[in-house]
Order: C-alpha cells, then structure tokens, then sequence
C-alpha cells in the first residue's frame, strides 16, 4: 500500500490528537503536594477559607417555605434566621428572639427581638418582617404545603419594633417549634411581589451567617460570609456546595481533596476506611444519630393485617439486629418507638420485639395460619400468607427488605419485594392505599407531635396516616398532646402513646441508622462525639487554619 | 457454516457466545452457592477459594450471582431482540414491498418512534408496569425494531429493482412468493447481523438502566446490577466491578464479533465471501 | 422531487401535533405527579397546599384539556414555566420588571449538551474515518483485526464502569483531569483562554467516553462501505484505466462509501441535542440528559414536553434531510422512487 496513503489518514487524527494534548498540558497547574502535610496537628482558631461540600441535588429556589428539598433547606438554613433554633442538646433557644414568654393561659406567646439586628443589605430587621413572613405563610396565594401550622394563630401583632406577638384559639404545644422552622423574610425586598414567581428565590438576601455569592445553575452555589449576620460572624469565610449527582463521583472528589464533606455509607464508614491509613491521615470521621427511624408498615386495611396477632407475629420474625448487622454494618440503633433515641420523647422502658420465630408462630397459630398443605408456606382457609413489600430506591431498603424476606420465609410466609422510583411509588400505591407492606422511614421534626400520621382522621388520600391506623385512646393521646405545654407532662403522654403503639405493631420498628459524615481534617472546631443535634450545630465555629487550606487558584 | 466458521472474527465471537451460553445453560450445577443466599457475616470478602469472585454486601457470592447473572442478561438481550427483530422485519417487509401509502405510513411511524427519545419510554413504561424483567424486556424490544425496519426496507427497495424479481413477477410470481421466497431470503444477512448486534445492544442498555435504577430490581442477580452496587467500591471491592464489567464485556464483545464476522462471510457484496454473480 | 420535498414538509406539522400528543398521553401514564415528590412526603405538609397546588398547575383537569392548555401556550411558541424549578422557565429566559433575568432551563442545559455532542461527533468523525480506511485497504490482515478488536472493545465495555475507573486514575491517582463538573472553582476570574482550557479539561473524559460508542459504529460502517465500493466493477474499471491509486480510493471509492455516512450524519442531528443521562449524571455535567431525567423524576411536564417538542422537530427535519441527501446522491433510489 503506498506510503502517502498512509500520512494522509494519519494526519488529521495526529493533530487533533497533538491539540488536546497541549491544552492538557499547558493548563495542568498542579495543587500544591498535601502529602507532607500533619493534618492532625492542633492549631488555634482562625477567620478565613473555604469549606467545600456536595449535594447530590439542587435546589429548586431558597424560600424554604415555596421548596421543601433536603438541598433547598440545607443551603437556606445559612442565609435565614428563624425566631428560635435547637442548641446542642435539643432545647429551645433564641435565635432572632432573645427571650419569648407565654402567657398564663398559654394561648399567646410574645418574641422579644434582639435589638440592632440586620438585613444583608445593612437594612434593619424587625418585627414587622416577622409578621410579614407570618402574613406570606398563611396567604392562600402562597404555594407552601407548611401554612397549617401557621394558620393556627389566630391573631399576630408586633406592638413595637422589637416584640412579635401571636395568639391561638387554644394551646398549641408545637407551636415553638413551628417558630423555630420558619425562616424570616425581609419584607423591604418582598413587599409587593409575587413570591411564588420572585427572583429573590434565586437571589436571596437574609441574616444568618451567609449570604449568597454566587449560583452557577447545575454546577454550585457559593455563600460568603455576611458581614451584618444577627448571629454574629462565622470563621469559614465561604462555603461552596457542589451539585454531584453520583455517589461515586462524590467519593472521588473526597479522595483527590476536591471536597471537604461528604455522607458516607456504611461501607466505606466500616469497611474501606479503617482499611486506609493514607485516607485516616487527612479526613476525619464522624458519626451522629439523626431524628429518622425506618419502619415496615402494613396496611392495616388489608388482610390479615387488620389481626393484631399477625402483626405482632412478623414483628418477632424480623431479626432486627441482623438489619443493623447487615445493612448498617452495626451502625445504627434498634428503635422500639417513633422518637429519636436517648431524647426525653423516646420512652426509655420500652424495647423492640426480640427475634423470636417460635413465638411468631405460635401467634400465627392463633391466629389461624398453619402450613395445612405441607408446601412450606402457612395459610388459613386455604389461602396461603403472602403478600407484596413495596419501596422506593434506597439501597438501605432494598437490602433490608431482602433480609426481612429471608426470615419470613424461615417461617413459611412468602414474600416478594417491588422497587419503584419514587413519584410511582406514592401515586400508584401509597395515595391510592393500595398496597400490602411497605418498608419505608419517617424523617422527623424535633417536636413529638405526630398528630398526622398516626391520627384516625388523618386517613384521606394524599394524608399521611396511609396504613389506615385507628386507635381511639391513641387519638385522645395525640390530641392532648397538641394541647399540653408543660415538658414532663406532654413527656408522659408520648411515653403512653409510644406504648400502645408497641403493643399494637402498626408498623415494624427496624432501625435508626446513624448519619456518617466524612470531613477533611483541616477543618477544626468540630464538636467530637456529636452532641444531640449533630454535629453542624456549631459549624459557625468551624475554622480552617491557613497553613491547611487549599490552594483556591487552582482548585478544581 | 464452513464460509462462517472460516471467518476468524466469527469464530472467534461464536466461541465466546457458546462458552457462555453454556455456563449460563448450567448455573445451577456450576454454582456453589445459592446465588441468594444472605450471609451477613461474609459481608464485601475478597476473592478466595470459597469465593472465587469474592461476596458482595450482603454477603452473597458473587461468582454464583454472576452465573445466574448471566442467564437474566442473556435472556433480556435474545428476547428483546427477538422482539423487536420480529417488528422490524414485518413493518420493513411490508413497506419496503408495497411501497405507496403504506410504506410512507410505516416510515413516518418510524419517526415518530425514533423522536420520543428511548430512556422516556422505557422510564413511563416501566414506571407505570413496575420493573420486571419482561417488562424490561418488552420495552427494550418495543424501542429498538426501527433500525431493523430500516434495514429491511431498504434491502427491499434495492432488491426490488433487481432483474430476478422483474423476472419472476413476469413469470406471474404472487406477493407472497416473491416476499418469501426471494427477497427476504436475500435480506437475511442484514437481519441476521443487526439481531446479533442487537443482543450486544440490548445487555449494555440493561447495565446502564440498572445503573438509572430501571433495571433488573433486587433481589435477582443481573450483570448490570452487580456492577451498579459495587460502582462506589471500585478501588476497595474491586471484584464487584470487574468481574460483570469484564463479563459485560466479553459477551458483547462475543457478540460484535460474530456479528460482523457474520456481515464478512454472508455479505454476497463482501470479498470474503463466494460471489454470487 | 419538489412535489414529495413539499408533502414532506406538509406533514410535518400535524405529525410534530400528534407526537406531541402520545407523549403527552405517555407521560401521564406514570403514576404520580409534581405534588407527590419526596419533599412533598413530609407530615407537616398538609394535603390542602398540594391539592391547590395541582388546581394551579391544572393537574385535576381531565388530560386532554390539559393537552389542549399545553397546545394553545405552544402556538405561540410559549413554552411555560417549571413545575419543580421555582417557575423558572423551560425554554429561554424571562427579564422581570426589575429586571432580574431568570434563565431559562433548555437555554442553561443545551449548549452544554451541543458542546460535547459536537466535539464527540468531531472526534468519531476524525478518528473512524483514518480508522476505517485504514481497515478496509489492509482488509483481513494485522492492522485491520487489531483496528476492528481496539473497536470493538470500545463499545463493549460498561460506559459508567470505564468512567469511573479513568475518573480514578486521572483524578486521584494523578492529578491530571478534573473528576467531575464542568468549570472549576474560580472559573469567572480566568483569561479566556484559561477558561477555553479549563472547560476542555472537564470535557475531556465525558466526550471520550461519549465517543467511544459511536466510534465502533461509524468505523465499521466506513470500514463496510468502502469494502462494498472497492469490490465493485467500476473501480476494477478505473484501476485497468491505470488511474492512480491515490484517485481510485480517494476519487472514486471513498466518495461512494461515504454517501451513506450522510445520512447517518442527518439521522444524528436530534441526537445532539439528547445528552447521556448517565455519562452526565457520573460527570456532574448539567446538559439536556440530566435535565430531563429529573424532570421525569420529578413529574416536571412543562420541562418533559419541552424537550420532547424540540427533540421530535429536530428529528423530523434531520430525518428529512437525511433522506432527501441519500435520494438526491443515490441515482438507485431515487429511481426506485420514482416508479
């Protein structure tokens, strides 16, 4: 074959070849070597740097009350203030308040505001932007799902610049908490504008530690440090969170020091880590309980489900310890009530059912449910126990819904598992009932009330009490609950109610994993072991000394 | 056979194809364990013994997984395929034949399937039917007959201008003869080639739904899901990317390799093969 | 050919209609909508909001009057506003009175998708045909089975498996390339041409990966066609005319072969606006793929039907194109239309 042939169809292939690799080259600034660096070494508090995180969604906008998204909340939570927030051991305390008392009939509560408080923009924040937050949150043009708490008061006036008052037609103990989640807005900048639509959802201007840098759509959102804060200055003068859908992704990015937090799963928490001394020298890990909990749920409106004793029955068959063994490599903590763990709401005399198939049977004996064929599956009047697990796509309840399948099927109940995405999964069996067992989890608010997804009349499509639980004492529980604003007494009312529930087995407690944040060891100040609210309840405090930061140039 | 099995390229494809269709054919005697059989002590061991190819997170052994793996990405390929081999060819046939009316009909239908793009359908489909591995199938099978009918309209355009054909018609050949007898008998390279290529096909479109979360659901082993579960352990549990990925790659691999050694050795055009002048 | 050019075009449009419509009827196949997403799944959201919620975006409204709506706002080219993106707009953006600027979600994603799309399609193109070529003239010997097997295991490997494991190895093991995303920290205070390289080096690995596939593709059929061509009588004729070599392939064959890479290339115009979920979802890239995986996720029908309208009308014009190129190149066909 003639040699010019050849050049001819190399050429073209070389040079394009021969560009990328220039550009490759010429721009390949190289971070400077962390390798040498002792990341352990202790180093004073110090103002600066950047915290670099990743989300794997984005949000839709940062009205908290417009976007309910994880991702929304979490980069809001930095810009807004609310009236009250959580210190570390969960208590209330003032955030935008300095002080709040109720009245003696416990109808009405009054906000003192700190004073000199400001906007990002140095405009001042008073009560009257509190009341406007509270007018905007319950305007029925307002298209948040949160207004019914806030619906509850039936009268809010702000006497002066400094003081919020709102009064209820009747005591309403989560009414604090509802304070405590609604972020204030700045009524200069909103006033007039349609909030469902407003560019401020994109541009927003608050007064918490941050405020927003930068929003590069799909890519990252950058916080800088507000200078105006009402909480006073945070250390981490920025805060970048990046948009990386893939976990795997993350983990890389973790690994080549391009980011400085990431959630880990339990794997890589128990398993690849400690395997890692090179990994152990620059992140740090972390383990904190969050207020969620995962459950199987029946529904209580099929059979045999309405029967108490094969509830009860497949409560003994799970070995929840297994779950924890298996899908959470012992990270997490067995749960006998729908209450975080080690708070005054979690009734510390109650304990989950044990595993214990000998006795599941024999309640299923009861109940009338015996392998009467001999094909190894229990039945009664001649139709076998099986029934359909649905979830969504979780990894953690697709391999505990395996594990559960297991041990059912020791016993001779035969189970199969459907796995949707989301949206399906709500539209087609959770809205329209139409489901057997779900496995699924609540993630919870720090209030005990749980008046909508364990009250009889909360039972309507689209409401949450979906498994169809009616239990009239527990009704009479939960809504005196609602009414009870001295903490020992509502503590006995959520201990009762805990009670009735456990014995009752609406659902299957199975576990409550612990959140497993990896963050690089130059970020100090971390409060290690997490105190009740986790860790990030100082993250104001957390700094990052200069001889540790990154070198921003050419940070990827 | 001899002018295929004289082909490098296909014999070569035709071996891997055998060699795991075997394996396959057999799981259940070749593997040592029940490819679901939890073991929450076992938990992300690396290849041993025991473990030829090590166990994944919930302990089960991944070579046992991975041969009954093979039997659901095999499957899903030859069904979808066959499928949408079974559409194409009839629509193609039909169009490319008749012409007229029917031919614009079946060639704008075409168009329209090939502009809702194939991830939507496949999502609404699967989403509204629940993912099962027919389902999975089916849908695979429904999106992908375009190109064949293509293919076959075009053999039939082609071929039609032939003298055979003016030959026969003047001989009073009825439709269906020349349909049958004569043109499709001359398409079947095309056909042949495109379905073997389609199974190629149609097992990576299974490990990228997987990866989506569309794909086979657990508790079933797929090649596709094993490799999505272990794609955030590719450093540590290395063994749980590998083997699929390497198993993933050698059938489609196989595949393509039969195929187009199919194409040299057929293709009355190609040199390899015996002119049919 | 005028004449069958015209009832083309004629047609176009009540087909755009009725594609719009199975899509539309499709997509409400799906169980669910925007109102019963995992942020709405919270026990302090109340059924009330999301029940007024779906009367405002005309979700309890009988599906063809919702098609109807979605038709009229499309006459006259409006493509509405996100459901699950804060009303942000689905096609191009919208100044407010203060002029705040509110971009539009197809105007952020689509140029990002057209940029890989295009310097993938370059790539292939610029690799396969040397490849092809190269293939068919030493058809059967050393450098055609090493070319076809380097081809062929480019797109039988996993695409997300072989990313992840060169994301490891040119991010973390060296620090070569970027692992994911598409600008880096600081990108808004770079030179232009730091910034051209910066953006180059996050796209590297997403356009190789891209391309890996279609390269196995073209290559073959480049490799196929010319085989086809050289066996043919004419070119024996042009070699016993004692034309050079040189001018029997390049002049002769490789145009003939190349006839029906035409209408490959038409029938890939609507694929470059479709961007790979998961090649964009592994690289943090935020194109059309990504998009409108979380709008389907997200029962975001202003988003889903936006994209879907742009993607059939590209399609049907690239399919016009396509064919009308291979007729007017092919004297065979177009015989065969003619009759």
């Amino acid at each position: 074959m003639p040699a010019a042939t050849f050049s001819r169809c190399f050429s073209g292939r070389y040079i394009t070849a021969g560009i990328f690799t220039l550009l490759l080259l010429a721009s390949c600034s190289k971070a400077p070597a962390t390798n040498a660096v002792n990341f352990d070494s202790p180093y004073p508090p110090e103002s600066g740097g950047t915290l670099i995180d990743a989300m794997t969604g984005e949000p839709s906008g940062l009205i908290a009350m417009l976007a309910g998204e994880s991702a929304a909340s979490a980069i809001a939570a930095n810009i807004f203030n609310s009236l009250l927030k959580y210190d570390k051991n969960l208590e209330l305390q003032g955030e935008l308040a300095q002080s709040w008392d109720v009245s003696a009939d416990q109808q009405t509560i009054t906000f003192h505001l700190k004073p000199g408080m400001k906007w990002a923009d140095d405009t001042p924040l008073t009560s009257a932007d509190v009341l406007f937050t509270w007018r905007l949150v319950t305007d029925d043009k307002t298209r948040t799902p949160y207004s019914a708490d806030y619906k509850l008061v039936v009268r809010a006036e702000t006497p002066d610049a400094l003081t919020f008052r709102v009064s209820y037609r009747q005591p309403y103990a989560p009414a604090l908490d509802t304070w405590a989640s609604l972020h204030i807005l700045p009524q200069h900048l909103l006033q007039g504008q349609d909030i469902n639509t407003t560019a401020f959802a994109r541009r927003p201007v608050g007064s918490h530690y941050y405020k927003l840098q930068d929003w590069r759509n799909g890519e990252r959102i950058s916080l800088v440090r507000n200078p105006y804060a009402t909480q006073g200055p945070a250390r981490i003068n920025r805060l970048v969170s990046r948009f990386i859908p893939d976990n795997a992704a993350q983990f890389l990015e973790l690994l080549a020091d391009n980011i400085d937090v990431m959630n880990l799963d339990p794997i890589k928490y128990a398993r690849i880590f400690p395997a890692r001394p090179d990994l152990n020298k620059k992140i740090a890990l972390y383990k904190e309980l969050g207020n969620n909990y995962t459950y199987l749920g029946f529904n209580l409106k099929h059979k045999p489900f309405d029967d108490i004793r094969v509830r009860q029955a497949i409560n003994y068959a799970i070995d929840k310890q297994e779950l924890i063994d298996g899908v959470l490599l012992g990270l997490g903590v067995p749960v006998a009530s729908p209450y975080k763990p080690g708070t005054r709401w979690s009734n510390p005399n109650l304990h989950p059912y044990p595993y214990d198939p000998q006795k599941a049977l024999a309640l299923l004996k009861q109940a009338g449910f015996e392998d009467h064929d001999g094909d190894g599956i229990l039945d009664r009047d001649g139709k076998p126990l099986a029934f359909e697990m649905v979830t969504n796509q979780n990894k953690q309840r697709e391999m505990s819904a395996v594990l559960i399948q297991r041990r059912l099927k020791e016993i001779g109940i035969d189970s199969k598992i459907r796995i949707l995405e989301w949206a399906s999964f709500v539209g087609r069996y959770i809205k329209t009932g139409d489901f057997d067992v779900v496995v699924l989890g609540w993630s919870l608010s720090l209030d005990p009330d749980q008046y909508g997804i364990w009250h009889s009349s909360q039972q309507a499509p689209g409401q949450f009490n979906f498994i169809g639980y009616s239990n009239p004492h527990v009704d009479k529980l939960l809504e005196q609950g609602r009414l009870e604003l001295n903490p020992e007494k509502r503590m006995k009312i959520y201990h009762e109610f805990a009670q009735i529930l456990l014995k009752d087995s609406p659902v299957v407690y199975l576990y409550a994993g612990y959140g497993l944040p990896a963050i690089h060891k130059r970020v100090k100040g971390i409060d290690n072991p997490a105190p009740p609210a986790g860790i990030g309840h100082n993250s104001y405090e957390w700094y990052i000394p200069q001889p540790l930061r990154r070198n921003e140039i050419s940070v990827q | 056979m001899k002018k295929v099995l004289a082909n490098p390229l296909a014999l070569a494809g035709f071996a891997i194809i055998a060699a795991i269709l075997l394996l396959a054919l057999f799981a259940p005697l070749i593997a040592p364990f029940d490819p679901n059989a939890i073991d929450v002590k076992a938990i992300l061991l690396s290849p041993s013994p025991q473990h030829l190819m090590g166990t994944d997170g919930l302990g089960r052994d991944v070579f046992s997984r991975m041969l009954f793996g093979a039997r659901i990405s095999l499957l899903v390929g030859i069904v979808a395929v066959g499928i949408a081999t079974a559409i194409g060819v009839v629509l193609g046939a039909v169009s490319g034949y008749y012409r007229g009316w029917v031919d614009v009909a079946i060639m704008r239908l075409v168009d329209v399937m090939l502009s809702i793009p194939t991830f939507f359908l496949i999502l609404a489909v699967i989403a509204f039917l629940t993912p099962s591995i027919w389902n999975i199938m089916i849908v695979i099978g429904l999106t992908s007959w375009m190109g064949v009918t293509r293919l076959v309209r075009a053999e039939f355009l082609s071929l039609r201008g032939r003298e055979f054909v003016m030959a026969s018609q003047t001989l009073g050949a009825t439709d269906g003869r020349l349909i049958f007898r004569h043109l499709l008998p001359n398409s079947l390279t095309p056909i042949i080639v495109s379905s073997v290529l389609g199974v190629a096909s149609a097992v990576l479109v299974e490990s990228g739904l997987s990866f989506l979360g569309l794909g086979v659901q657990a508790p079933q082993a797929s090649w596709g899901n094993i490799l999505t579960d272990g794609k955030e352990y590719i450093q540590f549990a290395w063994w749980l990317s590998l083997f699929p990925g390497l198993a993933i790659l050698i059938t489609v691999l196989g595949y393509n390799l039969l195929g187009e050694g199919l194409r040299d050795a057929l293709d009355p055009r190609s040199s390899n093969a015996t002119s049919k002048k | 050919m005028i004449k069958y050019l015209l009832k083309r075009i004629f047609w176009m449009v009540p087909l755009l209609v009725g594609i719009s419509l199975v899509s539309f009827l499709i997509m409400h196949l799906a169980p669910g909508d925007i109102t019963t997403t995992e942020a709405s799944f919270n026990p302090k959201a109340s059924e009330e909001s999301r029940q007024k919620l779906r009367e405002i975006y005309n979700l309890d409204k009988p599906v063809i009057v919702q098609y109807g709506l979605w038709l009229k706002r499309m006459a006259t080219l409006d493509f509405g506003t996100s459901f699950a993106t804060h009303q942000r707009p689905v096609f191009w953006q919208t100044i407010d009175a203060q002029g705040n600027v509110s971009k539009g979600m197809i105007q952020d994603a689509l140029p990002i998708t057209l940029l890989i799309n295009v310097v993938s399609l370059a790539l292939i193109i610029a690799t396969a045909l040397p490849l092809g070529i190269v293939s068919a003239l030493t058809q059967n010997r050393v450098p055609d089975r090493a070319i076809t097997m380097f081809v062929f295991i480019g797109f039988a490997i996993p695409g997300f498996w072989l990313a992840l494991m060169l994301m490891y190895w040119t991010g973390v093991v060296h620090d070569w390339l970027p692992i994911s995303g598409l600008h880096s920290l600081g990108y808004e205070n770079m030179s232009w041409f730091a910034k051209i390289s910066d953006t180059l080096r996050h796209i590297f690995l997403p356009v190789f990966i891209s391309s890996l596939g279609g390269l196995a593709g073209i290559s073959l059929f480049v490799r196929n066609g010319m085989l086809d061509v050289l066996h043919q009588d004419y070119i024996t004729t042009a070699r016993a005319k004692g034309l050079p070599e040189n001018t029997v392939i390049y002049g002769h064959a490789l145009r003939n072969a190349l006839l029906p890479l035409i209408t490959i290339l038409g029938l890939s115009i609507p694929g470059l606006i479709g961007g790979s979920v998961i090649a964009e979802s592994i690289f943090a890239i935020p194109g059309m793929g990504k998009l409108f995986y979380d709008a389907v996720l997200m029962r975001d029908f202003p988003v889903i039907m936006g994209i879907l309208t742009i993607g059939s009308a590209l399609t049907l014009i690239g399919n016009l194109l396509a064919d009308v190129a291979y007729a007017w190149a092919d004297p065979r066909v177009r015989r065969g239309i003619a009759q």
